[in-house]
């Protein structure tokens, strides 16, 4: 693990990420810029959708909403790429934290969620047809839910490495 | 870099104290907070401008304007952690250039709000029909909004890159 982990550490693409290989030292202050834009609009859009399907918003046309799809997906790949950056250029922060395996089952769960919405609830052959029934609405708190669990779990990945340096501090 | 006037008296009072004192956990949660925050007004907010873009426009204007309260909500949520954040460490943030920049681009949206619902724009708006496009005045506005807090967002990630090389 330890040598995988170096390995990874010193490749040619961790070096330009951590701003190493080059004079210009920007790319990892871009590479998490993109990261936070694509999770704006990425957990901020499926939080939408989920609003709407719980009925806030209500003359929203679900089928319309699905219009919405395709920039989330876009949001998803920025994410999928910016993400997998960070993990080349930090790996041992990320593969040594529990955290982080949490987040990535939550990845899984929220994006699999944004996929069932869009086929189960927004493109329903009789969307708009029917009431929104409560499957529909589980679904959408499922959401709601992952996507906080997920930013939360993306935040404390930064912190709980630092209490794994340094210890967690004494006031929690 | 001696220290201000302001910076001294935001730093006696006991709002400052309680978060430097409990700063190990306040500071991580009130970053979930802000992050959170922030989705939801582009999520919201950044949806609305882009419908009245051209995007999804079976979607009737007035049905995607009820998500923009929430937008507020997560806009407020923010400004609270912000303050919070500035109260914590004033110097950190006050001779912060990126900081400085968000602040401006803060004060674009906000103008750019008042432009909206300040002139005829927005009544011209929720009369439309589904599938109508919108007004260029009001396109322009929602392109400004858009930009506004993306840039907003860029500024407040680049913070912690652009630190003054001092503490106080």
């Amino acid at each position: 693990m330890d040598r995988l982990l170096a390995f990874i550490e010193g490749s040619a693409p961790a070096l330009w990420v951590r701003g190493e290989s080059t004079e210009w030292t920007f790319v990892f202050p871009i590479v998490v810029t993109l990261h936070t834009i694509g999770m704006g609009f990425l957990a901020g859009g499926s939080a939408a959708i989920a609003l709407r399907i719980l009925g806030f918003a209500p003359h929203i046309p679900l089928r319309a909403m699905a219009r919405f799809l395709p920039l989330l997906w876009l949001a998803f790949a920025v994410n999928a790429v910016s993400g997998i950056l960070l993990l080349t250029a930090y790996p041992t922060k990320a593969l040594t934290n529990p955290v982080f395996y949490l987040k990535v089952c939550l990845i899984a769960f929220a994006v699999w969620l944004v996929y069932r919405i869009g086929a189960a609830v927004l493109r329903a052959p009789d969307a708009d047809k029917r009431p929104v029934t409560a499957k529909d609405k589980l679904l959408a708190v499922a959401s709601l839910a992952s996507w906080i669990a997920l930013i939360t779990a993306g935040r404390l990945l930064a912190y709980t490495h630092k209490w794994e340096m340094l210890g967690i501090p004494a006031i929690i | 870099m001696e220290m201000a006037a302001w910076e001294a008296l935001i730093r006696s009072t006991a709002f400052h104290a309680f978060i430097r004192a409990n700063e190990p956990w306040l500071w991580p949660l009130c970053e979930i907070l802000h992050y959170l925050g922030l989705s939801v007004l582009l999520g919201t907010v950044g949806l609305f401008d882009l419908r009245v873009l051209g995007m999804a426009r079976a979607i009737p204007l007035r049905a995607i304007h009820r998500l923009v309260p929430w937008g507020i909500g997560g806009y407020l949520l923010n400004l609270m952690t912000g303050v919070v954040f500035f109260v914590g460490h004033p110097d950190q943030y006050f001779y912060n250039n990126a900081f400085r920049l968000k602040v401006l681009f803060m004060a674009v949206a906000g103008l750019n709000v008042v432009a909206f619902y300040g002139t005829s724009a927005f009544r011209e708006l929720a009369t439309l029909e589904p599938e109508a496009e919108a007004p260029v005045s009001a396109k322009i506005i929602a392109g400004t909004s858009l930009g506004m807090w993306v840039a907003v967002l860029i500024c407040g990630r680049l913070l912690t890159f652009f630190r003054p090389p001092f503490f106080h």
